[in-house]
């Protein structure tokens, strides 16, 4: 059997995300690292510059399916373009990454293709040259073994589960170009708006103290606000919930939907970890949790853990630091 | 117009989760049932395009077995029209395209203009069944809804949130499916006239076997709980103990 996965590339006006990688090296464990069964599909307007970075970089085959009505992201257009070439490569697996891009599309693609759909994979099971797919439920408290029973799959990988894959090969992938035949479409991306920030910006902030829905209340942020004063160039921020709750605004919230950080130093208070936001503080360099509960996920990624009421350690911690500072 | 709301009735008793030996499932507990948070979104936004249009009525459907008509009455309170429940009697895993397929099969002849779900069941966290729903009934759809607007009688203009904090703006013509994300309003509480008009009205119940609706297309050989596998230091001792020793850790790191 040859070429029996395909991946979908994520990109933007063609600059490839590196997520696309990901799912990639996912793809890769799929077929025992046979190169040639991956085709990698990128959809666009002018995916040249995209196609041939991918080529470069995966050593894969590329195909580019360019059609006006795919200058932007648009589910409809997408499933359209894709199904076509989909039903003519018939792979065993077509994989995305779990981006907002990458669910969005993933079960509509499913349907048109009679594929099972398995979303937000971590960790892939072989037995006996079947696979079996992980995926969390509940916020990460529990997790289920999925086997699909179809012909064909359609998967999602969980950013951050697999290491972005390189090219070993040296060669470099073969590109070919396809219009794809898209009737017209009951819908239309209109335009992409991208955020305006006020003030400062935490995903440029070098520590960022952010808050989950563990600080219980709006009036606790002031504890945070207190603690961040203590570092340079520190912002704070916070986890989805506290933004739904209102108690701070979407510019601040961190997460892949949110912003994704890099900071020299992460501070979580009161943050049980979800996927979502894990993902988007991957490149944190230290991270410290203050949680009550000592199975939160976050303490799987954290380098300092705390297991204490924020409400109580954060005063202690800044009392300490004031007695530090006066001893010198 | 018709709105039709779709809403799961979720276990989330915090975090105590185990499992059931002999169900190979969740062990359910009395009490941990509620509306899925997702849904209560989409529930909300439901009943703000009805009250900014005219002659607008909201469908509540949920699919499941008996002990769902509670999430089905709660939407009731909250002001849906009517309630309908698919009784599905399956307890253990119900897949998004089961599920799917049973709401397309009963919404196919119905007439609704907008079909409603939350983003994901904070159970099983699959963002699918909003997107399997349009593709079966062949609708433009959204997800991760944040905004959404009447663009002309016979489409919407909705704003999706996308990776790091962007947002997509599309304009789909009706019938569509969106499925909407939290925290784009605020949920209400039931008011005192709709649960006197809940406790009156009859929940339309559907059998599930009435539709020729297809099965799983993928198995849960197993659910677990992680081990969770620390990558760093607790530390140790009294909260002032603690906190000299975090200090202490912030200042050789150079941080403060």
């Amino acid at each position: 059997m040859k070429n029996n996965i395909a991946v979908i590339a994520q990109h933007s006006q063609n600059a490839v995300d590196p997520i696309t990688y990901e799912a990639i090296a996912c793809a890769l464990e799929l077929c025992d690292k046979d190169c040639s069964r991956i085709e990698v599909i990128i959809p666009g307007e002018q995916t040249e510059k995209a196609a041939r970075e991918i080529a470069d970089t995966s050593g894969m085959e590329v195909i580019a399916l360019e059609h006006s009505l795919l200058q932007f992201y648009n589910a409809e257009a997408y499933v359209r373009a894709l199904t076509g070439t989909l039903n003519d490569l018939a792979p065993e697996y077509v994989v995305l990454p779990h981006t907002s891009t990458g669910f969005d599309l993933a079960p509509a693609l499913a349907i048109k293709l009679k594929a099972s759909c398995i979303t937000a994979v971590e960790d892939i099971n072989h037995d006996k040259g079947k696979h079996s797919f992980i995926r969390s439920l509940s916020s990460g408290r529990l997790y289920a073994e999925v086997v699909p029973e179809t012909k064909s799959t359609v998967i999602t990988v969980q950013p951050g589960a697999w290491q972005a894959a390189s090219n070993s090969s040296g060669n470099t992938g073969r590109i070919s170009t396809r219009t794809p035949d898209i009737e017209a479409c009951k819908s239309r991306t209109v335009e992409i708006k991208h955020a305006v920030y006020k003030g400062t910006d935490i995903a440029k902030s070098e520590v960022i103290v952010s808050a989950g829905r563990g600080i219980g209340k709006k009036e606790n942020l002031q504890l945070l606000y207190d603690l961040a004063g203590i570092f340079k160039k520190s912002a704070v921020g916070c986890s989805r919930p506290v933004c739904d709750a209102g108690w701070m605004e979407y510019s601040h919230q961190v997460g892949v939907t949110g912003a994704t950080v890099s900071p020299k130093l992460y501070f979580a208070c009161g943050i049980s970890g979800a996927l979502q936001h894990i993902s988007g503080i991957r490149g944190a360099q230290t991270i410290i949790a203050v949680n009550t509960d000592p199975q939160a996920r976050i303490f799987g990624i954290a380098d300092y853990c705390v297991v204490e009421d924020l409400t109580e350690f954060l005063p202690v911690l800044m009392e300490e630091f004031k007695t530090m500072k006066h001893t010198g | 117009m018709k709105v039709l709301v779709c809403i799961k009735q979720v276990y989330m008793s915090g975090t105590d989760m185990t499992i059931d030996t002999n169900t190979s499932w969740v062990h359910y507990k009395p009490g941990g049932f509620r509306i899925n948070g997702y849904d209560e979104y989409a529930l909300e936004e439901a009943l703000l395009i009805k009250e900014c249009t005219d002659k607008t009525e909201v469908h509540a459907l949920s699919v499941g077995p008996a002990r769902v008509e509670a999430a089905v009455k709660r939407a009731m309170e909250m002001g849906a029209d009517e309630g309908i429940h698919v009784r599905h009697d399956k307890e253990g895993y119900v897949s998004p395209y089961h599920a799917a397929s049973l709401v397309a099969a009963y919404a196919k002849d119905k007439h609704y203009d907008i079909i409603l779900t939350g983003v994901m069941a904070e159970d099983d966290m699959q963002m699918q069944t909003g997107q399997m729903i349009a593709g079966m009934l062949d609708y433009p759809y959204a997800t991760s809804v944040m905004y959404q607007k009447m663009a002309t009688g016979q489409s919407l203009y909705v704003e999706r949130e996308c990776d790091n904090r962007s947002r997509e703006c599309i304009e789909l013509s009706m019938p569509c499916v969106l499925s909407i994300q939290s925290g784009i309003n605020k949920p209400r509480y039931p008011s005192l006239s709709n649960i006197l008009r809940a406790r009156q009205q009859k929940i339309i119940e559907v059998p599930a076997k009435d539709f020729d609706a297809s099965e799983n297309r993928e198995k849960v050989i197993r659910i677990f709980i992680p081990e969770l596998k620390p990558k760093g230091v607790f530390l140790q001792g009294s909260q002032r103990e603690k906190a000299a020793e975090l200090l202490r850790i912030l200042h050789e790191k150079v941080f403060i």
